[in-house]
């Protein structure tokens, strides 16, 4: 690896930082002429525009990248990076925003971006790179899972600036793509119509090339309508439409709640059917791009959840037509569907190969799905028992109409989330060879079983009743937390390992504070309205 | 309904209340979140020895099962709104004792099969056990005994009596990590043997190693997945393969490599000014290198074409001006090729009074020498030297096991403190069992030889792996599969079978639709591979006669709740 024997002199790359700049950037040609070509990477062949937003992502951690007084679209970086990749090494574009890593090997703790030759000449982050490999067995801490981090980085920038991971031509043996050869005749017109910035001389030569391409080994040439779809499906984002109707869709029953009751309540359900048509096709768009569930990362889940939780809101609400089940489901999408695409680092959006154990789409379809829509009837509840506990809060009295339904979300949840947990150990002897050996994951799923248990039988024991009931929504879904995101980004043990991750955990932190608090505060009310003083 | 009054009733209330299950709820799920943070904090070892495997938690286990039925009692007699109910709590109870009836009748444990290797009937199981030896070659006698979970102490030692004598043995201490100290004995009758020291200051590391012809456990030693060293009458003989790839050099572009192990992956980078090439650490003045092929980096190369102002003009290289504008070479590179065999490793042998050796990356040796006892080499592999402490032309490895230090380097050996009482009370000396060697024990007249480990069995069949697949996804190393075509032989009909485990499609035997939902079936399911050699493969084998009820209580908890919340009898 070229990284670990780099020994540079220190003069020579000052001398060079300083000789040497990008100049002016400027917007001249348009680089949607090459969003289509089809490019290797990851596994799989995806739109040039889909590899460079996963690219601009692994180098900057953003998809608008900021370049000198300009912010660069991912297209356009990953286009220049390939055209004129001899001007990229001393940009400050690649991202170092861990703290402690950066204290530890003296870079400015206060700069966020840093160029590929201040890296590669800080002798102390060298030696951390030849020293961060993780034993099997081992689990590495923050610094080390950071500094590797930071190693995919630099060598992602290498294969970038070299070309060799532009792998746009496919060969007539074998299923690897290549890089193109410096003296392809097309290749070559496009890059100097690029350097000439004549938008018209770029867009005939973008088509050329593309033209030139897809004459490559025409067999190899994944289909166009695959190619086009999740063009399309990046660029119009149907998730973002979806929270957008949400949204929406809550507002309108909120002004009219008073008043206008059935025209508000059937604008307010027009736009829940939208939303939830957006996000149908969203996850259509994807299983027909990865050909399997959208439900093998944190991004899938998180999304998955807010929409069975929307399709589980929409089943009551045809059934009892109480506005409670929108109220409380559309507000709590929204803010799921905005944490999935705000968290590009945590929660990564990319259609990445899965791991060999997870390849089966029978299973995937019946444990995670069913697990997951567990976790969908449970975010349901929780999101009408905040109405519940916001009636106490606000001085009202909590209607045995409402707990009921608390009551019955939670049904629905305990049915699925014991499905969903059993068909795992069935899939677990399947493919690990045994039924239940207390895996950290399946270890948490039966927790959080076991506390909504407790909460519905202690209901029927008498010990609590509909407030209790809404405040045990409310608590239990802090083990859905710990089932779904703790035990992948924060245990980091057990053999679910494929789906372990870092970030986000303020995130989940403030959300459980804010729960506590939440319920301390309807606790405190229901207390104070009850008490004979007042 | 049965009477509350009766002493029988009463207790039948009591296990069988709401409270009692709120109770074991709340208990059962803070104890296994208590254990997934140790487990987390410290290892799955810990967590299973205090919590999930503890006598008390089975305990707490057996208590939920009395309650589930007793509950079911108190509600005698049912009507049709209680079917739900009583389907789902003798569900749980049902699948409880599949548990039961699994880890009692069933084993889990783990086959390592290679192409090349014949086939085995042996299984190693994950149930840890001491083998003792009776005196002449005696029977062995069989103990189930984890010493990690009983961790036997001088307060709480362990005692197994030995059947048929009044001997006894007893463990008195327990350690998860032991340590070997070798060194090496003269013994005309032995063999060549040497003591090696490997130091590295960067990873902190430094440890013996002992070496002896013919003893299996020093043949191979495996220096932390880092590098294999090896000890051979000779040295083995390795042959070279080139392989050849052309590069263009510019000044202003990065260094150019090519990663994933394509190519030479050696740097070359050519200065500003084009003067002067950079091949890996050396540095050469373009001038001297026309025509001249060199060697660098255990690769050869050679200059092809030069441009100092290099351009493309219809499609051919060329140079626009002799001012160094634009730098470029052109460079035909020829690198030894990657043998199948990707590793690091050290290669030494007897010769005269000290060794030969050759140090060997990728099936080339880029190093070779001979060693006398004192003499030190480096191993090229990031700071480790080499240093030979000691050479016998004849000799035996003798060694003293004890406790491993904090910051010693795992072995993975685990073992007991134990010592041998004879019927007249006298006491041997106290030693340490190490996992996976027997270790031989005296007492006055009595002598055994003790074993401790994982428990083998051996199975009414054999196994033997026809072919190993690891299919990728396309263009990456990414596995995207494994499969093993295993051939399974029935050791008394003879009749062979061929099935394929796959990623979730184990492979089964006897297979067949009863012997599968049964449960009386072995299934080898995928476990682990080894990437520097593809013959290989772990599967993990699971007989588990507990399955059906397993299922049946399965299906019996998801029917059950479905029809407890939306199922109403009609009212007649």
């Amino acid at each position: 690896m070229r990284l670990l024997n780099c020994n540079v002199c220190w003069a020579r790359w000052v001398l060079f930082i300083f000789g040497v700049s990008l100049g002016p950037l400027s917007a001249a040609v348009d680089y949607s002429a090459l969003e289509a070509i089809p490019i290797q990477h990851d596994g799989r062949k995806k739109p040039f525009l889909i590899f460079a937003q996963e690219n601009a992502l692994i180098l900057a951690g953003k998809t608008q990248v900021p370049v000198g007084d300009r912010k660069l679209a991912a297209d356009e970086l990953l286009a220049r990076l390939w055209f004129e990749p001899q001007k990229w090494l001393d940009q400050p574009l690649l991202l170092v925003d861990y703290l402690p890593l950066k204290e530890a090997v003296g870079l400015n703790p206060a700069q966020k971006y840093f160029t590929y030759m201040e890296l590669m000449a800080n002798p102390a982050l060298q030696m951390r790179f030849a020293n961060s490999g993780v034993r099997p067995g081992q689990t590495a801490d923050a610094l080390t899972k950071k500094t590797n981090e930071l190693k995919t980085r630099l060598l992602t920038f290498e294969g970038l600036v070299n070309g060799s991971l532009y792998r746009v031509a496919a060969t007539p043996v074998g299923t690897q793509w290549v890089a193109l050869p410096a003296p392809q005749p097309e290749f070559g017109a496009l890059k100097n119509a690029f350097q000439s910035e004549n938008p018209v001389r770029f867009l005939e030569a973008a088509e050329i090339f593309q033209r030139m391409l897809s004459s490559l080994s025409p067999d190899k040439q994944p289909p166009g309508w695959k190619i086009h779809l999740e063009v399309y499906y990046q660029k119009w984002h149907p998730f973002r439409w979806a929270w957008i109707f949400y949204a929406a869709s809550a507002i309108a029953l909120g002004v009219t709640w008073k008043r206008g009751r059935t025209i508000g309540y059937k604008v307010a359900w027009g736009f829940v059917l939208a939303g939830f048509f957006c996000q149908l096709l969203g996850f259509l768009s994807r299983i027909l791009i990865a050909g399997r569930p959208p439900v093998t990362n944190m991004y899938e889940s998180v999304i998955w959840v807010s929409f069975g939780m929307v399709a589980f809101a929409l089943i009551f609400e045809a059934i009892y037509r109480s506005r409670y089940f929108i109220l409380g489901a559309a507000p709590v999408a929204v803010l799921s569907l905005i944490l999935a695409d705000s968290q590009p680092t945590a929660l990564n959006p990319a259609i990445s190969p899965l791991v060999a154990v997870l390849q089966s789409n029978f299973w995937l379809s019946t444990h995670v799905l069913t697990i997951t829509l567990g976790y969908a009837a449970f975010l349901l509840a929780l999101a009408v028992a905040h109405i519940a506990l916001g009636t106490v809060i606000a001085g009202g009295k909590l209607s045995a109409e409402l707990t009921n339904y608390v009551y019955r979300t939670l049904q629905v949840g305990v049915l699925l989330l014991a499905i969903g947990t059993i068909l795992g150990a069935v899939w677990a002897n399947y493919s690990w060879g045994r039924f239940w050996d207390w895996d950290p994951k399946e270890t948490w799923a039966l927790i959080a079983l076991l506390v909504y248990l407790f909460i519905l039988h202690g209901r029927l024991a008498g010990r609590w009743a509909g407030f209790g009931l809404s405040v045990g929504a409310v608590l239990g879904f802090m083990s859905i937390i710990m089932a779904w995101y703790g035990v992948n980004f924060v245990l980091g043990v057990g053999l679910h390992s494929y789906g372990f991750g870092s970030g986000g955990f303020s995130i989940a932190l403030a959300f459980v504070a804010f729960e506590l608090v939440f319920v301390g505060v309807a606790i405190f009310r229901k207390y104070q309205l009850c008490s004979p003083s007042v | 309904m049965i009477s509350k009054t009766t002493p029988w009733g009463r207790i039948l209330y009591f296990f069988g209340s709401l409270n009692f299950a709120l109770l074991l709820l709340g208990t059962i799920a803070v104890a296994c979140a208590v254990a997934t943070l140790f487990e987390s904090r410290f290892d799955t070892k810990v967590a299973q020895i205090y919590i999930y495997k503890a006598p008390w938690f089975l305990f707490w286990l057996g208590f939920l099962c009395v309650n589930l039925f007793c509950v079911t009692l108190t509600r005698w007699p049912w009507r049709k709104k209680h079917l739900g109910f009583v389907i789902t709590h003798y569900g749980i109870i049902t699948l409880l004792i599949g548990a039961v009836v699994g880890s009692q009748f069933g084993f889990e444990g783990n086959v390592t099969l290679h192409t090349e290797k014949p086939p085995t009937n042996r299984i190693t199981t994950s149930r840890s056990m001491v083998q003792i030896q009776m005196p002449g070659n005696g029977p062995f006698i069989n103990a189930p005994f984890d010493a990690a979970a009983v961790r036997p102490s001088e307060k709480q030692p362990h005692a197994f009596s030995l059947p048929g004598t009044n001997w006894k043995l007893v463990a008195l201490d327990y350690a998860p990590q032991l340590m070997r100290d070798s060194h090496l004995e003269k013994d005309p009758a032995g063999k060549p043997g040497a003591i090696v020291k490997l130091t590295s200051a960067m990873a902190g590391q430094q440890l013996e190693i002992p070496l002896l012809l013919g003893d299996k456990a020093t043949e191979t030693t495996d220096l932390f997945g880092l590098a294999k060293i090896r000890w051979r009458p000779e040295l083995p003989k390795w042959e070279r393969r080139w392989e050849q790839e052309t590069q263009m050099v510019f000044a202003h572009f990065a260094p150019v490599i090519q990663g994933n192990g394509a190519g030479s992956g050696i740097p070359i980078s050519l200065s500003k000014d084009g003067r002067e090439l950079t091949v890996g650490s050396k540095g050469y003045a373009l001038s001297e290198l026309t025509g001249k092929e060199l060697s660098a980096d255990s690769a050869k190369f050679q200059l092809m074409a030069y441009w100092p102002d290099f351009a493309m003009q219809e499609g051919r290289p060329i140079t626009q001006s002799q001012e160094p504008n634009n730098p470029a070479v052109l460079l035909r590179i020829q690198y030894p090729a990657i043998s199948a065999q990707r590793e690091l490793a050290l290669e030494m042998a007897p010769a005269d009074c000290g060794v030969d050796y050759q140090l060997v990356r990728d099936g080339v040796i880029y190093a070779s020498g001979h060693a006398e006892p004192g003499a030190a080499f480096n191993a090229g592999w990031m700071d480790w030297s080499v240093q030979v402490e000691e050479f016998q032309p004849a000799a035996r490895i003798a060694g003293v096991t004890r406790k491993a230090l904090e910051n010693e380097p795992e072995t993975g050996i685990q073992g007991f403190w134990a010592y041998l009482e004879n019927g007249q009370g006298q006491k041997g000396t106290p030693q340490w069992v190490e996992s996976g060697r027997f270790t031989a024990f005296t007492a006055g007249e009595a002598e055994v030889r003790v074993g401790y480990g994982l428990e083998v069995i051996q199975v009414p069949f054999s196994l033997r792996l026809l072919r190993f697949e690891v299919p990728r996804y396309e263009g990456t190393d990414t596995p995207a599969n494994y499969i093993s075509q295993i051939e399974f032989q029935d050791s008394q009909t003879g009749k062979t079978q061929i099935a394929e485990a796959k990623m979730n499609h184990p492979a089964s035997w006897p297979g067949g639709t009863w012997a599968v939902t049964s449960g009386f079936n072995y299934k080898f399911s995928q476990a682990e591979w080894n990437p520097s050699d593809l013959g290989e493969t772990i599967l993990q084998v699971l007989y588990d006669p507990g399955w059906m009820l397993k299922w049946i209580g399965s299906l019996a908890i998801c029917i059950g709740i479905g029809l407890m919340f939306y199922w109403k009898p009609k009212k007649t």
